[in-house]
């Protein structure tokens, strides 16, 4: 390609590059405004950040007017995967802002570092979701890694907080240079970093499997540390532990999205042929990478509820609840279908409500009793029925029981596992047998907050619940319910968002 | 049109939501919210009617929009509101009625402690009702069907300390169970032979032969079970004399005008499903249900018990309107029934709340102290007893001239018009009996006499309202256009039915004439035999009770329904349940609790291996670096070099794995 042909199509893609465009001049805009604000919890650092987002929404969603494209000389691609994706980056970002700005752990930090962090955290998903390149891919994971470092030690003076930080650093050092080592192999047995012509190129003639195989096994190193998966997911229960508790609820989601989006992407297009007429990928012949995925899901599922079961911190609690459920919406990926994916997306979209809510809803008693710990916890629905009664509700999603969101999701990839047939019935039922064991320790808490006498020595006087929080929880806690009741609209959405640029 | 529809629908469950949370912290425990919303409701319904009523041509649908609810693969289920001519008229018929009762019902409950729930479950109910109404579909129907029972249940037992209020809501809920499984059964297969929901869609499907004959018989005969459940026909009647436990507002809305009819309404919705031999089933279960329960009615000395035994009577009417083809018929019935019904309830409750009692035998002479109470109740009673021009005449004759027509027609059916004269004729006796020992004569309990007194006006007014609609004339002239017959020629399967030929049209206005004379006749042979045995007491009730002791036997204890059911059903039931209960107890709460153990100790035990192994390895490993290096620096090294160490100890076991 000739050098003029290059800079025409990189000039032709900035109007489908605007979001992140405009995500990048917010960020600027921040930093210079918190230098010129310099005023310890200003209110405008947020409010800017609010209505930045807001701007980089109506951009996102113009995007679906331009239509489908690969840009920047097939380094990013721009389509209904990607969109659906920001949008829900966005939306995590935009409830985390609101958490944040509640949040009594942050209060009496400088905040506008903190805002501006969590924007380009949020423009290093948006790249994640849409790279179709293993240099982007691996720039994008990098930019998401390395801001969440600085973010999960935001509060320095803690010393639990700078521990996780370090861990997370550390190991994500460890898990990049795995991933790098692997997207060397694949250089070298393909002669290209574009994923599109990895695809043919492997397609195309019989490679080395057991180098394959090693290349993809290191590659999902990288993955799977983002979307906190086994064997990679040791850092995610002191991380989520000692991080600010939205920063946890933001890594619970962010990241792990975009490890999706990016697992999706990168399985589908590079090791897999699509086959348009019955919606289905085949892969390939030389590396059956399904039966790894399937693996490693079912090793996520099980030891994420089985450890969760002794807990007694809520935090961490939730925190190997979000391994299991990122077993959960592996599911999806494994059987290779449009059906599949739907349903990853689905659930992730579910997820979204009902981590977010049961994380807050930990945020509101941490700040108003000081502890995380499930003892502490007893007798609370009396003292504070609405986030008790919401904090039901997340919970049983959680769970997967009906009506809520969490039972359809879960319903979609059981029924997408089935229909692919026989091959993957083992899956279904640990699965299942998984979902009967997190009843057992979300159940544990629900117990301590509606059956549970109130501890000696608390006063059983009502808790204050500012109407900012009840306002929170409904956002959250409405569609959780809503979505279980009728999913139609959702379901569409995310049956819409299967298709990525098939081809370049 | 659609916006109203969706409001009408929607506000009370808004009120519902609101009431029942925090109803309690309101000014006047929130009263006023379901009552405004539902005649908010009213309102909104009042052009859908006139819409209607302007254009009453046969098949004309004021609103019909459905939403995709739910989609699996290839299978699609819609949910949607369609309001045609039916639907308007129960619209007006549910909103009205529902508004009297909630304004009847601040005077009724006043003082009442738990006030505020009882407004919302009022409301609760009366969103359900709207919802069956509204609904495009069968299923939905279904829902808001248990829906509906739901509201009775929780309204039956509102005063649930009482052990024979909480019984009476269960049995209510138990007995309407058992004709749900039917009428589930019945859309079963209507969804699995022709795939859709939708009523237009199923109409559509089985008139293009989608499903006919015995089957189809079958299918309308199961969903028919449904109604004979919820508007208690024959052997399903016995919830509703004991739902009268409930407080009496509940009595007039949901056991006497609304819940009761909306089995028929189903039967009118999905009419046109029903063969030949399904309408003949329904025109005989409704037969003996109107017969038996007018005569059990007769015998009765609760004012309340009497009138739910009127009630299921005059259900049983309008099944068989609607079993002998009479499709105007048995739906105007229903639409004069729940007016005049609920103001005999309504007159009822007055009566009760003025002298603390339910037993007729303490009342008496109540005319002159309760003048609005006993002039609207006459004119109830003289509209249920079909005495023209009252709106029950109209109604009532016409379904004896549908049943008279249908016995011409089939002379072997010929009974089902006697005994719905003789029941026409029993009626007015039963009625004018009540009146007569309520209202006229001595006082028989001095000291509840003298503390009697009438009722205040948010009881009384919806008294008159109701009165005025009980009037014959307001409903003539449109209401046969509106409630006409649907096309019943383009459903091939019910088009061979005997009713619709053409040919039979002489017997029509034969059989109308005939039908009017003698319910003329029988009605004022039954008010004249009231007024000799129990206004001028010429003949002796007790004596012919004493001569005739059988028989009085028979009714007192109505026809030994509940000693049948508790000697059959209900024992072997709580035998079978005994014994499930012991294989649950011993078998499976076992095995469960087998997991439980099993679960909890492999939990414990990665507890164990994440302390003592992981944790415990780390420790430990920090330990042993600390023996060889430096001490302080261990802690932290140590533990993330175990977890980098155990990932790439992982990726060799799925490396390892992958290569067998």
């Amino acid at each position: 390609m000739a050098l003029s042909d290059i800079i025409r199509d990189n000039i032709n893609s900035l109007n489908y590059f605007l979001p992140e465009l405009l995500l990048t001049g917010l960020v600027l805009l921040m930093i210079i405004a918190d230098l010129l604000l310099k005023k310890e919890r200003s209110p405008w650092m947020s409010i800017i950040a609010l209505i930045g987002s807001g701007v980089v929404l109506f951009a996102i969603i113009n995007q679906y007017e331009l239509g489908s494209r690969s840009i920047f000389n097939n380094m990013l691609a721009v389509d209904e995967f990607s969109i659906f994706f920001k949008l829900l980056f966005l939306a995590t970002t935009i409830l985390v802002i609101f958490l944040s700005i509640a949040s009594v752990e942050l209060s009496g930090r400088s905040v506008g570092e903190y805002f501006t962090l969590l924007m380009i955290l949020t423009l290093g998903l948006f790249l994640m979701a849409s790279a179709t390149h293993m240099i982007t891919i691996f720039i994008a994971i990098e930019l998401v890694s390395i801001i969440s470092f600085a973010l999960v030690t935001y509060l320095k003076t803690r010393r639990r907080s700078s521990e996780a930080g370090l861990k997370y650093a550390i190991y994500g050092a460890f898990s990049s240079g795995l991933m790098l080592y692997g997207i060397s192999i694949l250089y070298g047995l393909t002669g290209t970093l574009n994923i599109y012509e990895i695809g043919e190129v492997l397609a195309g003639r019989d490679t080395n499997s057991l180098a394959l195989l090693i290349s993809v096994l290191l590659i999902m190193a990288g993955f799977g540390y983002k979307i906190a998966s086994v064997p990679f997911h040791f850092w995610s229960p002191d991380v989520y532990e000692g991080a600010p508790t939205p920063i946890t609820a933001f890594l619970s989601i962010g990241p792990k999205a975009a490890g999706f989006a990016v697992i999706i992407r990168f399985f589908n297009v590079a090791l897999s042929n699509y086959d348009g007429v019955a919606e289905q990928w085949l892969a390939l012949s030389n590396i059956n990478w399904p039966q790894i995925i399937a693996v490693i899901a079912a090793a996520t599922m099980t030891l994420g509820n089985l450890v969760a079961i002794a807990q007694d911190n809520v935090k961490r609690l939730l925190a190997y609840s979000s391994i299991a459920h990122a077993g959960y919406a592996l599911l999806g990926v494994v059987v290779l279908s449009s059906q599949g994916v739907y349903a990853t997306l689905f659930y992730l979209v579910v997820y979204y409500f009902m981590n977010l809510g049961a994380f807050f809803v930990v945020i509101i008693f941490q700040d108003i009793i000081g502890s995380e710990k499930i003892d502490d916890f007893k007798g609370l629905a009396s003292r504070a029925p609405i986030p008790a009664i919401a904090m039901g509700v997340f919970l049983f999603s959680l769970t997967g029981l009906p009506p809520t969101a969490g039972f359809i999701g879960k319903f979609y990839l059981f029924a997408a596992l089935i229909k692919a047939g026989p091959e993957f019935y083992w899956l279904a039922i640990v699965g299942l047998l998984n979902s009967v064991v997190a009843l057992y320790y979300y159940a544990r808490i629900l117990k301590a907050m509606f059956f549970d006498k109130i501890s000696e020595g608390v006063s059983p006087e009502p808790l204050k619940i500012s109407p900012y929080y009840v306002t929170l929880l409904a956002v959250l806690g409405i569609p959780t319910i809503l979505v279980g009741l009728y999913w139609a609209p959702l379901a569409n959405l995310a049956s819409h968002s299967v298709h990525f640029l098939p081809t370049f | 049109m659609i916006t109203n529809a969706i409001l009408i629908l929607l506000l009370p469950l808004f009120a519902f939501v609101v009431q029942i949370f925090i109803g309690k912290r309101l000014p006047r425990q929130g009263d006023w919210l379901p009552t405004g919303a539902i005649i908010c409701s009213f309102l909104l319904a009042l052009p859908i009617f006139f819409d209607a009523l302007s254009n009453y041509e046969a098949g004309h649908v004021v609103v019909q929009q459905s939403w995709e609810w739910l989609r699996f693969g290839n299978l699609e289920i819609t949910f949607g509101i369609y309001v045609d001519n039916l639907t308007s008229i129960m619209l007006i018929v549910v909103t009205l009625i529902s508004s009297l009762v909630h304004i009847y019902s601040i005077g009724y409950m006043q003082g009442d402690e738990r006030y505020s729930r009882y407004f919302a479950y009022l409301c609760l109910f009366s969103f359900a009702m709207l919802g069956l109404v509204l609904v495009d579909n069968f299923f939905g129907i279904y829902c808001f069907w248990e829906l509906v029972g739901l509201g009775s249940y929780l309204l039956i037992g509102f005063w649930f300390e009482k052990k024979s209020a909480s019984d009476a809501s269960k049995k209510a809920f138990i007995t309407n169970r058992v004709g749900d499984v039917g009428m589930f059964a019945g859309i079963m297969i209507i969804f699995s032979t022709l795939g859709v929901f939708g009523f237009t869609d199923v109409f559509t499907k089985i008139a293009d032969g989608g499903l006919s004959g015995t089957m189809l018989t079958v299918t309308g005969i199961l969903i028919f079970f449904g109604a004979i459940g919820k508007s208690a026909q024959f052997p399903l009647h016995v919830w509703l004399p004991d739902a009268m436990e409930g407080p009496t507002p509940v009595s007039a809305l949901i056991h006497a005008a609304t819940m009761v009819a909306a089995g028929v309404y189903m039967v009118g919705r999905t009419f046109v499903i029903y063969t030949e031999d399904a309408l003949l089933f329904i025109a005989i279960i409704g037969t003996i249900t109107a017969f038996m329960a007018a005569t059990i009615a007769i015998v009765q000395k609760d004012i309340k018990r009497v009138l739910a035994y009127s009630t299921i009577s005059q259900l049983g009417y309008m099944m068989v309107g609607l079993g002998t083809g009479g499709y105007t018929a048995g739906l105007f019935h229903l639409t004069t029934h729940a007016f005049f019904k609920a103001l005999l309830f309504l007159g009822s409750g007055s009566v009760i709340h003025a002298v603390h009692s339910q037993d007729m035998d303490d009342m008496g002479g109540l005319r002159k102290k309760m003048p609005i109470t006993f002039w609207t109740f006459l004119i109830g009673t003289l509209a249920l007893s079909g005495v023209p021009p009252f709106s029950g005449f109209w109604s009532k004759d016409a379904i004896l001239a549908s049943a008279l027509e249908f016995g011409m027609n089939h002379s072997a059916y010929m009974w089902i018009f006697v005994a719905m004269l003789l029941s026409a004729g029993i009626t007015a006796f039963y009625m004018f009996r009540l009146i007569f020992m309520t209202f006229t004569g001595q006082a028989k309990d001095q000291k509840k006499f003298d503390h009697a007194h009438e009722s205040p006006f948010t009881m009384t007014l919806p008294l008159v309202v109701l009165a005025v609609l009980s009037v014959g004339t307001i409903w003539w002239g449109w209401i046969e256009h509106l409630l006409a017959k649907p096309e019943l020629a383009t459903y091939a399967t019910v088009a061979v039915g005997a009713v619709e030929h053409s040919a039979e049209h002489g017997n029509a206005h034969l059989a109308h004439t005939i039908a009017l004379f003698s319910s003329i006749a029988v009605a004022g042979s039954g008010i004249l035999l009231a007024a000799v045995v129990y206004h001028w007491k010429k003949i002796s009730a007790e004596a012919w009770g004493s001569k005739l002791k059988p028989v009085y036997n028979l009714l007192w204890n109505k026809y030994y329904f509940d000693e049948m059911y508790e000697a059959t059903v209900i024992r072997a039931t709580l035998w079978k349940s005994r014994i499930f209960a012991a294989f649950d107890v011993k078998i499976i709460d076992g095995f469960v609790n087998g997991i439980a153990t099993v679960t909890s100790k492999f939990a414990s035990l990665q507890g164990a291996i994440d302390r003592v192994g992981v944790d415990g390895m780390v420790n430990g490993v920090a330990r042993v670096v600390g023996v060889f290096s430096n001490r302080l620096r261990t802690i932290q090294t140590g533990k993330i070099q175990t977890y980098i160490l155990m990932a790439l100890f992982a990726v060799l076991i799925l490396f390892v794995l992958q290569q067998f």
